[in-house]
Protein backbone atom coordinates (compact mmCIF):
# COMPACT_ATOMS: atom_id res chain seq x y z
CA UNK A 1 0.00 0.00 0.00
CA UNK A 2 1.22 3.43 -1.10
CA UNK A 3 0.23 6.91 0.18
CA UNK A 4 2.34 9.00 -1.71
CA UNK A 5 1.19 10.79 -4.38
CA UNK A 6 2.70 10.54 -7.80
CA UNK A 7 5.35 12.88 -8.96
CA UNK A 8 2.85 14.73 -11.64
CA UNK A 9 0.04 14.69 -8.95
CA UNK A 10 2.32 16.67 -6.44
CA UNK A 11 3.55 19.16 -8.98
CA UNK A 12 -0.06 20.07 -10.00
CA UNK A 13 -1.11 19.97 -6.60
CA UNK A 14 2.30 22.90 -5.69
CA UNK A 15 1.30 24.78 -8.34
CA UNK A 16 -2.83 25.08 -7.43
CA UNK A 17 -1.37 26.13 -3.83
CA UNK A 18 0.97 28.59 -4.56
CA UNK A 19 -1.58 29.73 -6.99
CA UNK A 20 -4.13 30.29 -4.18
CA UNK A 21 -1.87 31.53 -1.79
CA UNK A 22 0.03 34.21 -3.95
CA UNK A 23 -2.91 34.98 -5.98
CA UNK A 24 -6.22 34.19 -4.77
CA UNK A 25 -5.98 34.73 -1.31
CA UNK A 26 -4.68 38.56 -1.18
CA UNK A 27 -7.64 39.21 -3.00
CA UNK A 28 -9.89 38.48 -0.22
CA UNK A 29 -9.95 41.96 1.23
CA UNK A 30 -11.21 43.55 -1.85
CA UNK A 31 -14.08 40.41 -2.31
CA UNK A 32 -15.20 40.96 1.67
CA UNK A 33 -15.12 44.97 1.47
CA UNK A 34 -13.10 46.87 2.91
CA UNK A 35 -15.65 49.76 4.45
CA UNK A 36 -16.75 49.35 7.80
CA UNK A 37 -19.81 48.48 7.20
CA UNK A 38 -19.09 46.25 4.41
CA UNK A 39 -20.79 48.23 1.68
CA UNK A 40 -17.84 47.72 -0.44
CA UNK A 41 -18.21 43.76 -0.17
CA UNK A 42 -18.68 41.60 -3.56
CA UNK A 43 -19.69 38.31 -4.88
CA UNK A 44 -17.46 37.59 -7.26
CA UNK A 45 -14.13 39.10 -8.96
CA UNK A 46 -14.42 41.88 -11.72
CA UNK A 47 -14.26 40.74 -15.26
CA UNK A 48 -10.54 41.98 -15.93
CA UNK A 49 -9.22 40.30 -13.02
CA UNK A 50 -10.94 37.03 -13.64
CA UNK A 51 -9.29 37.23 -17.15
CA UNK A 52 -6.33 38.04 -15.87
CA UNK A 53 -5.89 34.87 -13.52
CA UNK A 54 -7.43 33.02 -16.52
CA UNK A 55 -4.84 33.85 -18.43
CA UNK A 56 -2.47 32.49 -15.96
CA UNK A 57 -3.59 29.63 -15.43
CA UNK A 58 -3.86 28.78 -18.83
CA UNK A 59 0.09 29.31 -19.06
CA UNK A 60 0.44 26.54 -16.15
CA UNK A 61 -1.50 24.59 -18.37
CA UNK A 62 -4.50 23.55 -16.03
CA UNK A 63 -7.46 24.90 -17.49
CA UNK A 64 -10.39 23.03 -17.77
CA UNK A 65 -9.15 20.63 -15.10
CA UNK A 66 -12.05 18.19 -14.70
CA UNK A 67 -12.72 18.53 -19.01
CA UNK A 68 -11.30 15.27 -21.31
CA UNK A 69 -8.51 16.03 -23.37
CA UNK A 70 -9.61 15.26 -26.63
CA UNK A 71 -12.66 17.84 -25.72
CA UNK A 72 -10.10 20.40 -25.40
CA UNK A 73 -9.78 20.50 -21.30
CA UNK A 74 -5.94 19.51 -19.07
CA UNK A 75 -7.90 15.80 -18.93
CA UNK A 76 -6.97 15.48 -15.27
CA UNK A 77 -7.65 12.34 -13.79
CA UNK A 78 -10.29 12.43 -10.46
CA UNK A 79 -7.24 12.72 -8.31
CA UNK A 80 -5.70 15.57 -10.19
CA UNK A 81 -9.10 17.34 -9.85
CA UNK A 82 -9.81 16.75 -6.14
CA UNK A 83 -6.27 18.23 -5.45
CA UNK A 84 -6.77 21.12 -7.59
CA UNK A 85 -10.12 21.75 -6.06
CA UNK A 86 -9.18 20.70 -2.29
CA UNK A 87 -6.64 23.77 -3.20
CA UNK A 88 -9.28 26.45 -4.59
CA UNK A 89 -11.66 25.94 -1.72
CA UNK A 90 -8.89 26.85 1.04
CA UNK A 91 -9.46 30.75 -0.31
CA UNK A 92 -13.34 32.64 -0.40
CA UNK A 93 -12.32 34.01 -3.78
CA UNK A 94 -14.80 32.29 -5.82
CA UNK A 95 -12.06 31.26 -8.68
CA UNK A 96 -12.35 27.58 -11.05
CA UNK A 97 -9.99 25.99 -13.36
CA UNK A 98 -12.27 25.79 -16.43
CA UNK A 99 -14.81 24.18 -14.75
CA UNK A 100 -17.86 23.03 -17.37
CA UNK A 101 -20.45 20.91 -16.37
CA UNK A 102 -20.13 17.42 -17.45
CA UNK A 103 -23.75 17.48 -19.35
CA UNK A 104 -22.46 19.24 -21.92
CA UNK A 105 -19.19 16.19 -22.40
CA UNK A 106 -21.99 14.40 -24.30
CA UNK A 107 -23.32 16.64 -27.13
CA UNK A 108 -22.51 16.13 -30.76
CA UNK A 109 -19.85 17.24 -32.47
CA UNK A 110 -21.89 20.59 -33.32
CA UNK A 111 -22.61 20.92 -30.24
CA UNK A 112 -19.33 20.86 -28.75
CA UNK A 113 -17.98 23.39 -30.72
CA UNK A 114 -21.09 25.69 -30.48
CA UNK A 115 -21.36 25.28 -27.18
CA UNK A 116 -18.66 23.86 -24.88
CA UNK A 117 -15.64 25.22 -26.13
CA UNK A 118 -16.79 28.57 -25.93
CA UNK A 119 -18.36 27.74 -22.01
CA UNK A 120 -14.49 26.08 -21.98
CA UNK A 121 -13.04 28.95 -22.69
CA UNK A 122 -15.41 31.43 -20.76
CA UNK A 123 -16.54 33.30 -23.68
CA UNK A 124 -20.22 32.06 -23.08
CA UNK A 125 -22.09 30.63 -19.21
CA UNK A 126 -24.10 27.94 -19.09
CA UNK A 127 -27.09 27.95 -17.02
CA UNK A 128 -27.70 24.79 -15.64
CA UNK A 129 -31.76 24.63 -15.67
CA UNK A 130 -32.90 22.04 -13.90
CA UNK A 131 -35.08 23.37 -11.11
CA UNK A 132 -38.55 25.18 -11.04
CA UNK A 133 -40.29 27.70 -9.20
CA UNK A 134 -42.46 25.58 -6.71
CA UNK A 135 -40.17 22.44 -7.36
CA UNK A 136 -36.96 22.97 -6.25
CA UNK A 137 -37.03 19.05 -4.71
CA UNK A 138 -37.69 16.56 -7.47
CA UNK A 139 -35.64 17.08 -10.39
CA UNK A 140 -37.71 14.29 -12.29
CA UNK A 141 -41.11 16.05 -11.68
CA UNK A 142 -40.54 18.78 -14.32
CA UNK A 143 -43.26 21.16 -15.63
CA UNK A 144 -41.99 22.96 -18.10
CA UNK A 145 -43.38 21.37 -21.37
CA UNK A 146 -41.80 21.01 -24.61
CA UNK A 147 -43.98 20.17 -27.87
CA UNK A 148 -43.02 18.51 -31.06
CA UNK A 149 -44.61 20.88 -33.69
CA UNK A 150 -43.07 18.98 -37.38
CA UNK A 151 -39.04 18.95 -36.80
CA UNK A 152 -39.20 21.53 -34.17
CA UNK A 153 -39.87 22.05 -30.70
CA UNK A 154 -42.17 24.60 -28.73
CA UNK A 155 -41.01 25.16 -24.85
CA UNK A 156 -43.28 26.72 -22.56
CA UNK A 157 -42.87 27.02 -19.08
CA UNK A 158 -40.26 28.83 -16.63
CA UNK A 159 -36.92 27.49 -14.74
CA UNK A 160 -34.77 28.51 -12.27
CA UNK A 161 -30.80 28.28 -11.96
CA UNK A 162 -28.33 29.07 -9.89
CA UNK A 163 -25.88 29.22 -12.46
CA UNK A 164 -23.37 32.56 -12.53
CA UNK A 165 -24.94 34.45 -15.28
CA UNK A 166 -22.57 36.42 -17.76
CA UNK A 167 -22.93 39.06 -20.57
CA UNK A 168 -22.91 36.10 -23.50
CA UNK A 169 -24.65 32.60 -22.23
CA UNK A 170 -27.24 29.70 -23.02
CA UNK A 171 -29.45 27.85 -21.32
CA UNK A 172 -29.26 23.77 -20.61
CA UNK A 173 -33.21 23.24 -19.79
CA UNK A 174 -34.57 20.17 -19.04
CA UNK A 175 -37.98 19.77 -20.28
CA UNK A 176 -40.61 17.16 -20.40
CA UNK A 177 -41.42 15.77 -23.81
CA UNK A 178 -43.74 12.93 -24.99
CA UNK A 179 -40.77 10.56 -25.12
CA UNK A 180 -39.23 11.78 -21.29
CA UNK A 181 -37.53 14.14 -19.85
CA UNK A 182 -35.02 16.28 -22.46
CA UNK A 183 -32.79 18.30 -21.99
CA UNK A 184 -32.43 21.49 -24.73
CA UNK A 185 -29.43 24.00 -25.40
CA UNK A 186 -30.89 27.49 -25.45
CA UNK A 187 -28.93 30.65 -26.99
CA UNK A 188 -29.53 33.37 -25.31
CA UNK A 189 -31.23 35.07 -28.62
CA UNK A 190 -33.80 32.82 -28.94
CA UNK A 191 -37.39 34.66 -29.57
CA UNK A 192 -39.49 33.34 -26.69
CA UNK A 193 -36.43 33.12 -24.38
CA UNK A 194 -36.39 35.60 -21.13
CA UNK A 195 -33.90 35.95 -18.22
CA UNK A 196 -34.37 37.83 -15.31
CA UNK A 197 -32.12 38.46 -11.86
CA UNK A 198 -28.24 37.79 -12.25
CA UNK A 199 -27.31 41.75 -10.96
CA UNK A 200 -24.44 42.17 -9.17
CA UNK A 201 -25.10 42.67 -5.53
CA UNK A 202 -23.08 44.48 -3.17
CA UNK A 203 -22.59 45.02 0.54
CA UNK A 204 -23.41 42.34 2.46
CA UNK A 205 -25.54 40.55 1.49
CA UNK A 206 -23.28 39.74 -1.85
CA UNK A 207 -22.85 36.38 -0.83
CA UNK A 208 -26.47 35.42 -0.85
CA UNK A 209 -27.22 33.62 -4.40
CA UNK A 210 -30.22 34.28 -5.48
CA UNK A 211 -31.63 31.88 -8.32
CA UNK A 212 -31.88 33.36 -12.34
CA UNK A 213 -35.54 33.62 -13.38
CA UNK A 214 -35.67 31.89 -16.94
CA UNK A 215 -38.95 32.11 -18.99
CA UNK A 216 -39.99 30.36 -21.53
CA UNK A 217 -43.14 31.16 -24.01
CA UNK A 218 -43.37 29.60 -27.21
CA UNK A 219 -39.55 29.33 -27.52
CA UNK A 220 -39.02 27.38 -30.50
CA UNK A 221 -36.12 25.14 -30.15
CA UNK A 222 -34.76 22.68 -33.88
CA UNK A 223 -34.12 19.37 -32.61
CA UNK A 224 -30.67 19.29 -33.27
CA UNK A 225 -30.03 21.40 -30.01
CA UNK A 226 -31.51 18.51 -28.33
CA UNK A 227 -28.60 17.03 -25.78
CA UNK A 228 -27.78 13.62 -26.13
CA UNK A 229 -31.03 11.82 -27.36
CA UNK A 230 -34.79 13.15 -26.61
CA UNK A 231 -36.39 11.46 -23.56
CA UNK A 232 -33.34 10.50 -21.98
CA UNK A 233 -31.60 13.45 -20.33
CA UNK A 234 -31.44 11.14 -17.09
CA UNK A 235 -28.38 9.63 -18.85
CA UNK A 236 -26.23 12.47 -19.59
CA UNK A 237 -22.98 13.09 -17.98
CA UNK A 238 -23.21 8.97 -16.55
CA UNK A 239 -19.98 8.42 -16.88
CA UNK A 240 -18.28 11.66 -15.14
CA UNK A 241 -21.35 12.64 -12.03
CA UNK A 242 -20.47 10.44 -9.86
CA UNK A 243 -17.13 11.28 -9.64
CA UNK A 244 -18.36 15.21 -9.85
CA UNK A 245 -19.71 14.13 -6.12
CA UNK A 246 -16.07 12.94 -5.08
CA UNK A 247 -14.69 16.32 -6.68
CA UNK A 248 -17.32 18.49 -4.30
CA UNK A 249 -16.72 16.34 -1.43
CA UNK A 250 -12.86 17.72 -1.95
CA UNK A 251 -14.68 21.37 -1.81
CA UNK A 252 -15.47 20.07 1.81
CA UNK A 253 -11.77 19.06 2.75
CA UNK A 254 -10.38 22.25 1.24
CA UNK A 255 -12.40 24.59 3.64
CA UNK A 256 -12.26 22.71 6.15
CA UNK A 257 -8.06 22.78 6.30
CA UNK A 258 -8.79 26.56 5.58
CA UNK A 259 -10.96 26.75 9.26
CA UNK A 260 -8.47 24.55 10.69
CA UNK A 261 -5.98 27.23 9.52
CA UNK A 262 -7.92 30.02 10.55
CA UNK A 263 -8.47 28.12 14.15
CA UNK A 264 -4.95 27.63 14.78
CA UNK A 265 -4.02 31.18 14.38
CA UNK A 266 -6.43 32.16 16.46
CA UNK A 267 -5.49 30.22 19.64
CA UNK A 268 -2.10 31.62 19.08
CA UNK A 269 -3.53 34.74 18.86
CA UNK A 270 -5.85 35.05 20.93
CA UNK A 271 -5.94 35.28 24.91
CA UNK A 272 -8.05 34.53 28.14
CA UNK A 273 -7.44 35.21 31.45
CA UNK A 274 -3.91 35.94 30.95
CA UNK A 275 -2.89 32.84 29.47
CA UNK A 276 -2.99 31.96 25.42
CA UNK A 277 -6.07 30.08 24.69
CA UNK A 278 -4.08 27.24 23.24
CA UNK A 279 -2.55 26.34 26.28
CA UNK A 280 -6.25 25.54 27.53
CA UNK A 281 -6.76 21.72 27.38
CA UNK A 282 -9.96 21.86 25.62
CA UNK A 283 -8.64 24.06 22.68
CA UNK A 284 -6.05 21.60 22.21
CA UNK A 285 -8.95 18.80 21.95
CA UNK A 286 -10.92 20.95 19.55
CA UNK A 287 -7.85 21.28 17.45
CA UNK A 288 -7.13 17.93 17.46
CA UNK A 289 -10.41 16.79 16.99
CA UNK A 290 -10.52 18.90 13.38
CA UNK A 291 -7.75 17.87 12.43
CA UNK A 292 -8.43 14.32 12.82
CA UNK A 293 -12.02 14.87 11.04
CA UNK A 294 -9.83 16.80 8.27
CA UNK A 295 -7.21 13.71 7.59
CA UNK A 296 -9.98 11.25 7.41
CA UNK A 297 -12.09 13.06 4.76
CA UNK A 298 -9.32 13.83 2.91
CA UNK A 299 -7.87 9.87 2.76
CA UNK A 300 -11.89 9.37 2.04
CA UNK A 301 -11.46 11.69 -0.84
CA UNK A 302 -8.37 10.66 -1.92
CA UNK A 303 -9.33 6.49 -2.23
CA UNK A 304 -12.44 7.60 -4.27
CA UNK A 305 -10.81 8.87 -6.62
CA UNK A 306 -8.02 6.77 -7.16
CA UNK A 307 -10.53 4.25 -7.49
CA UNK A 308 -12.64 5.98 -9.67
CA UNK A 309 -9.21 6.65 -12.04
CA UNK A 310 -9.26 3.05 -11.58
CA UNK A 311 -12.46 2.68 -13.81
CA UNK A 312 -14.15 0.76 -11.22
CA UNK A 313 -17.89 1.36 -9.95
CA UNK A 314 -17.75 4.77 -7.24
CA UNK A 315 -21.02 5.39 -6.72
CA UNK A 316 -21.18 3.93 -2.86
CA UNK A 317 -17.30 5.37 -2.35
CA UNK A 318 -18.98 8.54 -3.99
CA UNK A 319 -21.64 8.83 -1.28
CA UNK A 320 -19.88 7.48 2.10
CA UNK A 321 -17.25 10.13 0.73
CA UNK A 322 -19.55 13.30 0.28
CA UNK A 323 -21.47 12.13 3.68
CA UNK A 324 -18.96 11.84 5.72
CA UNK A 325 -16.94 15.34 4.24
CA UNK A 326 -20.29 17.04 4.52
CA UNK A 327 -21.25 16.25 8.17
CA UNK A 328 -17.43 16.75 8.84
CA UNK A 329 -16.88 20.07 7.80
CA UNK A 330 -20.00 21.10 9.96
CA UNK A 331 -18.70 19.87 12.81
CA UNK A 332 -15.81 21.34 12.19
CA UNK A 333 -17.18 24.70 11.82
CA UNK A 334 -18.90 24.24 14.98
CA UNK A 335 -15.83 22.95 16.65
CA UNK A 336 -13.98 26.25 15.46
CA UNK A 337 -16.84 28.23 17.73
CA UNK A 338 -14.88 26.82 20.59
CA UNK A 339 -11.86 28.12 19.65
CA UNK A 340 -12.94 31.23 19.00
CA UNK A 341 -15.23 31.31 22.59
CA UNK A 342 -18.42 32.01 20.79
CA UNK A 343 -19.32 32.26 17.27
CA UNK A 344 -16.43 31.67 15.16
CA UNK A 345 -16.82 35.04 12.85
CA UNK A 346 -16.93 38.80 12.52
CA UNK A 347 -18.82 39.99 9.61
CA UNK A 348 -16.06 40.91 7.35
CA UNK A 349 -13.48 38.12 7.74
CA UNK A 350 -13.02 35.06 5.33
CA UNK A 351 -14.47 33.07 8.29
CA UNK A 352 -18.23 34.15 8.11
CA UNK A 353 -18.01 33.20 4.40
CA UNK A 354 -16.17 29.30 5.36
CA UNK A 355 -18.75 28.81 7.52
CA UNK A 356 -21.59 29.71 5.52
CA UNK A 357 -20.34 27.20 2.73
CA UNK A 358 -19.87 24.79 5.29
CA UNK A 359 -23.56 24.98 6.24
CA UNK A 360 -24.53 25.57 3.19
CA UNK A 361 -22.97 22.08 1.83
CA UNK A 362 -25.35 20.26 4.41
CA UNK A 363 -28.67 22.38 3.04
CA UNK A 364 -29.61 19.48 1.15
CA UNK A 365 -30.60 17.35 4.18
CA UNK A 366 -32.88 15.38 1.87
CA UNK A 367 -29.41 14.38 -0.30
CA UNK A 368 -27.85 13.30 2.56
CA UNK A 369 -30.32 10.99 4.25
CA UNK A 370 -30.38 9.29 0.51
CA UNK A 371 -26.51 9.13 0.59
CA UNK A 372 -26.81 7.25 3.52
CA UNK A 373 -29.18 4.79 1.86
CA UNK A 374 -27.28 3.81 -1.16
CA UNK A 375 -24.41 2.83 1.51
CA UNK A 376 -27.00 1.39 3.18
CA UNK A 377 -28.35 -0.87 0.59
CA UNK A 378 -24.98 -1.92 -0.14
CA UNK A 379 -24.42 -3.44 2.88
CA UNK A 380 -27.67 -4.98 2.82
CA UNK A 381 -26.74 -6.40 -0.11
CA UNK A 382 -24.16 -8.02 1.17
CA UNK A 383 -21.10 -5.92 -0.08
CA UNK A 384 -19.19 -5.44 3.11
CA UNK A 385 -18.08 -2.74 5.23
CA UNK B 1 -61.03 17.14 17.41
CA UNK B 2 -60.83 19.88 14.31
CA UNK B 3 -63.22 20.25 12.14
CA UNK B 4 -64.33 18.42 8.97
CA UNK B 5 -63.03 20.83 6.43
CA UNK B 6 -59.48 20.94 7.39
CA UNK B 7 -56.57 23.46 6.48
CA UNK B 8 -55.11 22.11 3.12
CA UNK B 9 -51.22 21.93 3.87
CA UNK B 10 -50.37 23.50 0.35
CA UNK B 11 -51.76 26.55 1.08
CA UNK B 12 -49.15 26.88 4.54
CA UNK B 13 -46.18 24.70 3.39
CA UNK B 14 -43.82 27.55 3.56
CA UNK B 15 -44.71 28.79 6.90
CA UNK B 16 -45.48 24.76 8.17
CA UNK B 17 -41.73 24.13 6.97
CA UNK B 18 -40.54 27.15 8.39
CA UNK B 19 -42.16 26.07 11.61
CA UNK B 20 -40.68 22.81 11.86
CA UNK B 21 -37.49 23.87 10.87
CA UNK B 22 -37.63 25.99 13.77
CA UNK B 23 -36.04 24.61 17.33
CA UNK B 24 -38.82 25.14 19.39
CA UNK B 25 -42.00 22.84 20.10
CA UNK B 26 -43.80 23.28 17.58
CA UNK B 27 -47.31 22.21 18.67
CA UNK B 28 -48.99 25.55 19.86
CA UNK B 29 -48.07 27.37 16.61
CA UNK B 30 -49.66 24.29 14.40
CA UNK B 31 -52.51 24.43 16.83
CA UNK B 32 -53.22 27.80 15.61
CA UNK B 33 -52.78 26.73 12.06
CA UNK B 34 -55.09 23.92 12.31
CA UNK B 35 -59.52 24.23 11.76
CA UNK B 36 -60.34 24.46 15.05
CA UNK B 37 -62.43 22.66 17.69
CA UNK B 38 -65.13 20.77 16.06
CA UNK B 39 -68.68 21.07 16.54
CA UNK B 40 -69.21 16.91 16.82
CA UNK B 41 -67.29 17.05 20.05
CA UNK B 42 -68.67 19.92 21.88
CA UNK B 43 -70.59 19.73 25.07
CA UNK B 44 -74.26 21.41 25.23
CA UNK B 45 -72.95 22.82 28.57
CA UNK B 46 -72.29 26.28 26.82
CA UNK B 47 -71.65 28.00 23.64
CA UNK B 48 -71.36 26.78 20.50
CA UNK B 49 -67.21 26.42 20.76
CA UNK B 50 -66.78 25.55 17.41
CA UNK B 51 -63.82 26.57 15.25
CA UNK B 52 -62.16 27.58 18.57
CA UNK B 53 -58.21 26.79 18.50
CA UNK B 54 -57.34 27.49 21.98
CA UNK B 55 -55.01 24.45 23.74
CA UNK B 56 -57.41 22.34 25.96
CA UNK B 57 -54.65 21.63 28.28
CA UNK B 58 -55.07 18.02 28.10
CA UNK B 59 -51.17 17.56 28.48
CA UNK B 60 -50.43 14.59 25.85
CA UNK B 61 -47.85 16.69 24.40
CA UNK B 62 -45.50 17.21 28.08
CA UNK B 63 -45.68 13.97 28.42
CA UNK B 64 -45.05 12.65 25.30
CA UNK B 65 -41.64 15.29 24.86
CA UNK B 66 -38.56 13.35 25.12
CA UNK B 67 -36.77 16.05 26.46
CA UNK B 68 -38.62 16.43 29.22
CA UNK B 69 -38.46 12.85 29.93
CA UNK B 70 -34.41 13.05 30.33
CA UNK B 71 -34.79 16.01 32.10
CA UNK B 72 -37.69 15.87 34.33
CA UNK B 73 -37.09 18.96 36.73
CA UNK B 74 -37.45 21.00 34.52
CA UNK B 75 -41.34 20.21 34.32
CA UNK B 76 -41.43 21.80 37.81
CA UNK B 77 -40.61 25.21 36.06
CA UNK B 78 -44.79 24.74 36.14
CA UNK B 79 -47.80 22.90 37.00
CA UNK B 80 -49.40 23.75 33.76
CA UNK B 81 -49.85 21.56 31.23
CA UNK B 82 -50.70 23.41 28.37
CA UNK B 83 -48.54 23.76 24.77
CA UNK B 84 -47.75 27.05 25.95
CA UNK B 85 -45.95 25.83 29.13
CA UNK B 86 -43.96 23.17 27.19
CA UNK B 87 -42.83 25.88 24.56
CA UNK B 88 -41.69 27.94 27.91
CA UNK B 89 -40.17 25.14 29.11
CA UNK B 90 -38.36 23.33 26.64
CA UNK B 91 -37.55 25.80 24.49
CA UNK B 92 -34.33 25.89 21.81
CA UNK B 93 -33.61 22.67 23.58
CA UNK B 94 -36.59 21.15 21.23
CA UNK B 95 -35.49 17.77 19.73
CA UNK B 96 -37.40 18.18 16.89
CA UNK B 97 -38.67 15.14 17.20
CA UNK B 98 -42.46 16.39 16.20
CA UNK B 99 -44.28 14.32 18.58
CA UNK B 100 -46.11 17.05 20.64
CA UNK B 101 -47.81 17.56 17.54
CA UNK B 102 -48.60 14.01 16.20
CA UNK B 103 -50.38 13.94 19.81
CA UNK B 104 -52.18 17.09 19.80
CA UNK B 105 -56.08 16.84 19.49
CA UNK B 106 -56.52 20.28 18.35
CA UNK B 107 -54.00 19.93 15.37
CA UNK B 108 -55.25 19.05 12.26
CA UNK B 109 -55.02 15.50 10.57
CA UNK B 110 -53.97 16.89 7.30
CA UNK B 111 -50.79 18.92 9.26
CA UNK B 112 -50.04 15.63 11.04
CA UNK B 113 -50.17 13.31 7.36
CA UNK B 114 -47.55 16.03 6.43
CA UNK B 115 -45.09 15.48 9.08
CA UNK B 116 -45.60 11.70 9.14
CA UNK B 117 -44.83 11.82 5.00
CA UNK B 118 -42.09 14.44 4.93
CA UNK B 119 -40.42 15.25 8.35
CA UNK B 120 -39.77 12.09 10.25
CA UNK B 121 -37.03 9.55 10.25
CA UNK B 122 -40.24 6.55 9.88
CA UNK B 123 -40.38 7.62 6.34
CA UNK B 124 -36.92 6.32 5.29
CA UNK B 125 -38.38 3.47 3.46
CA UNK B 126 -40.06 5.46 1.45
CA UNK B 127 -37.13 7.43 0.54
CA UNK B 128 -35.69 3.89 -0.24
CA UNK B 129 -38.38 3.18 -3.07
CA UNK B 130 -37.50 6.60 -4.56
CA UNK B 131 -33.81 5.90 -4.32
CA UNK B 132 -34.51 2.41 -6.53
CA UNK B 133 -32.34 0.64 -7.97
CA UNK B 134 -28.34 0.74 -8.57
CA UNK B 135 -29.23 1.38 -12.36
CA UNK B 136 -31.85 4.01 -12.03
CA UNK B 137 -30.16 7.22 -12.11
CA UNK B 138 -29.20 8.79 -9.01
CA UNK B 139 -31.29 12.09 -9.29
CA UNK B 140 -29.14 13.98 -6.59
CA UNK B 141 -26.53 13.88 -8.91
CA UNK B 142 -28.22 16.20 -11.13
CA UNK B 143 -29.60 18.00 -8.54
CA UNK B 144 -26.32 18.43 -6.53
CA UNK B 145 -24.66 19.41 -10.50
CA UNK B 146 -27.83 22.09 -10.77
CA UNK B 147 -26.84 23.86 -7.41
CA UNK B 148 -23.47 23.75 -7.02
Amino acid sequence: MDFELPEELKMIQKLARDFVTDRLRPLERDLLGRAADQSDARAALPAEKEAELTALVREMGLWGVGVPEELGGAGLDTLGACLVEEELSRTVVPFHFGDVTPFLFDGSQMQRERYLQPALSGAKRPLVALLEPGNTGDPAAVRLKARRDGDDYVLNGRKLSFSRPGDDYFALVFAATEAGLTAFLVDKDTPGFTLRGGGERRGWLAPLREPLELAFRNCREMAENVLGEAGKALELGKKWLPARRVIRAARCVGVARRLLEEATAAAQSLESFGQSVYKKANIRAALAEIAAYVRAARLMVYEAAWQADKGELIARQAALVRLYATQAVQTIADRVSHVFGGPPYLAGQPMARLCQRALADGAVELSLERQRHVVARDIIQGAGD
Amino acid sequence: MPLPVQRDVKEIEVILNQILGTRCPPVARLRLLSSGFGTAHSLNIAENLSGHKECLGCGNCVDICPFLSREPYRRQRTEQRTSMALESTVGEDCDLCHACVLVCPQVDTTIKHYIVNHRLVEVMSRLEERLGDVDEPDLDLFLEEAIS
